[in-house]
């Protein structure tokens, strides 16, 4: 762990802090301050790539001038200890984001910043990555993949940016890989099919019977991504601002003039399943879910992703498709 | 669990549903992770079978009550609860003849969150001064126990010990981790606004920067829009995913209106908020 205060010197080191009760991504100083036991952090590094708020660009006046100024990325990033289900997360927003005509703020720090993954030798009572295209130890979309051992850690160098992390070359390890916990199976195969099947069932009007519609569910989510944009002005300076939004919050859909395109409680909770389920893997060929089960856990009236996915397999086997 | 409490409420469920008398029954059933409560709402006779009622059944379901206002609905309604009906009552936001309430001789509720059931009562269930809902139209469980309730306020009376500079530093360290997800406002019995102010965009209060001056102001004019009418579930602080201690806020706010106006939040239908009322006799602060 040493060698992590090396790559401190000219980087930003995100790591897991414990704060108060919860465990954050957060810039840290020295390797003591990483919190090394834990199930997962209670917001997903989706934050460092897409902030809750952030500075598009401004506008400045100079000598009668409109002069513009482009928001810039400060340093090289490295991000440490995220697990799997979360870098699957990250390359699936690089689907939206790094489409053309690609978001540069997030291209910028999508380039800048390398993803040191902690392999999961324990799964929480939420998990349920192995049924949506990931795995404990999935070392597809990290740079270096850490697993821990009794005596230390097997480093598995997955891409050249994570060679480029390493300061020197490390002892080839005669250990094999732990085997990853064991987790619940959730029915997924035809779930896509099943969000566009049984659209205008009254399943979702019932289910949204209890939702808050609050924020929770899409801003712990490491897929959600929806934001708002509002320009600020003041004395001839403007600022666009984008910050995180939620298609669960009420005036979502409102548009000028009032309407509303999805005034009821079932059709924005069906909105944030269909986005999931259906929407995006038609565009992006893999379902926006990748089972870290934050929002289960956070969810104040336990809407639970799994049972949703498994009501609807259940719907579509009564129908008989 | 307490399985002749639970029958009584099934059974009451089931003759309602019958009889035509309510379009549902919002209740309590268990939650997915097998130990922990959530909200229940019962249209059919074969779902009844759903609810139950035990120490984990924190939420305050009155706030679903504002979603269902064309039909008449049966609820199950702890004693705190009830104090968010009698306020939206007193507020003109439901109609009592749309309502049928199991009140239940609640013996207290435990912390809960997912997957986790705490061992001790709640703070607010260590201070209620209430064993039976103050309105119903049935009660179900046993006659009230009493039990020696804790003293009210002790930790706003900490707070109120420190300096000011201790407090502003205490409440901006804790704003800062706001994320404005607004559970805090969605679960809440009185935040009812169509627009919330923080929606507001003319004029522009607060904005959508998730920033903490922004999250500063939204916290402390949501208690403020809430003083003297916050019936104390704390299930605002339940729900914060950020672990803000917001009923530390609420009730440095209601005990500020008890000692001001001697009143609290949802004990009648019929009493007047404070902030919302002007008495001739009032003092206006100069000489008349």
């Amino acid at each position: 762990m040493r060698w992590l205060d090396q790559l401190l010197q000219e980087r930003i080191l995100l790591a897991p802090v414990r704060v108060e009760g919860l465990i954050l991504f957060q810039p840290v100083s020295k390797v003591e301050e990483v919190a090394l036991d834990f199930g997962n952090t209670t917001f997903s590094p989706k934050e460092w790539f897409l902030p809750p708020t952030e500075t598009l660009f401004s506008m400045q006046r100079n000598d009668g001038q409109p002069q513009l100024v482009p928001s810039m990325v400060e340093k090289d990033v490295v991000i440490f200890g995220l697990r799997s289900c979360d870098a699957k997360g990250i390359a699936l927003m690089d689907g939206p984001f790094l489409r053309e005509p690609a978001d540069t703020l997030y291209q910028e720090r999508r380039t800048r910043t390398s993803l040191i993954g902690l392999s999961c030798r324990q799964a929480q009572p939420e998990c349920f990555c192995t049924s949506v295209g990931s795995a404990p130890n999935d070392s597809s979309h990290v740079d270096i993949l850490l697993t821990e051992i009794e005596d230390g850690y097997i480093v598995q160098v997955i891409t050249d940016k994570g060679k480029a992390l390493l300061p020197q070359a490390l002892v080839e390890s005669e250990e094999a890989l732990p085997p990853p916990p064991e987790l619940q199976a959730v029915p997924t195969k035809q779930v896509t099919q099943a969000v566009r099947e049984f659209f205008n069932n009254p399943y979702w009007g019932r289910l949204a019977d209890r939702c808050l519609h609050c924020n929770i569910c899409a801003y712990v989510c490491p897929t959600c991504y929806c934001f708002d944009v509002r320009d600020y002005s003041n004395k001839g300076s403007l600022e666009r601002v984008r910050s995180w939004d939620s298609c669960q919050s009420a005036g979502f859909t409102r548009i000028a003039g009032g309407y509303e395109r999805r005034a009821t409680k079932g059709a924005r909770l069906r909105q944030r399943f269909s986005h999931k389920l259906l929407y995006f893997p038609e565009e992006f060929h893999d379902i926006a879910c990748v089972g870290c089960g934050r929002c289960v856990k956070s969810c104040p009236v336990n809407i639970d992703i799994r049972e949703v996915m498994s009501d609807l397999e259940q719907l579509e086997a009564k129908s008989g498709s | 669990m307490d399985s002749e409490l639970i029958q009584q409420i099934r059974n009451q469920a089931r003759d309602l549903l019958e009889s035509g008398t309510v379009k549902g029954v919002i209740g309590y059933e268990r939650a997915s992770d097998g130990l922990t409560a959530r909200p229940a709402f019962v249209y059919e006779l074969a779902a009844v079978e759903r609810l139950i009622f035990d120490e984990t059944c924190t939420h305050n379901l009155v706030i679903y009550l504002r979603d269902k206002k064309a039909e008449k609905m049966a609820i199950v309604v702890k004693p705190c609860d009830s104090r968010a009906i009698n306020l939206l009552l007193n507020e003109k936001q439901i109609k009592r003849e749309t309502l049928f309430i199991i009140g239940v001789t609640c013996p207290g509720v435990v912390e809960t969150s997912w997957n986790y059931k705490g061992q001790t009562l709640q703070a607010r269930c260590q201070t209620c001064q209430l064993s039976k809902p103050l309105v119903y139209d049935f009660l179900v469980g046993h006659e009230p126990v009493e039990w020696p309730k804790a003293v009210p306020y002790l930790n706003v009376q900490e707070m109120e010990n420190k300096s000011i500079a201790a407090r502003r530093d205490f409440w901006l360290g804790q704003f800062e981790r706001c994320i404005r997800c607004y559970a805090c406002r969605q679960v809440c019995p009185g935040c009812y606004c169509p627009e919330c102010f923080v929606e507001q965009l003319d004029p522009l209060w607060v904005g959508i920067r998730i920033a903490p001056k922004e999250n500063e102001l939204w916290q402390i004019m949501r208690a403020f829009h809430l003083a003297g009418r916050c019936i104390g579930c704390d299930e605002c602080e339940r729900v914060c995913p950020v672990d803000i201690p917001l009923s530390l806020l609420n009730q440095k706010l209601e005990k500020k209106v008890k000692e001001l106006f001697d009143f609290q939040a949802g004990l009648s239908p019929e009493e007047q908020p404070p902030l919302a009322t002007f008495k001739k006799e009032e003092k206006l602060g100069f000489e008349e």
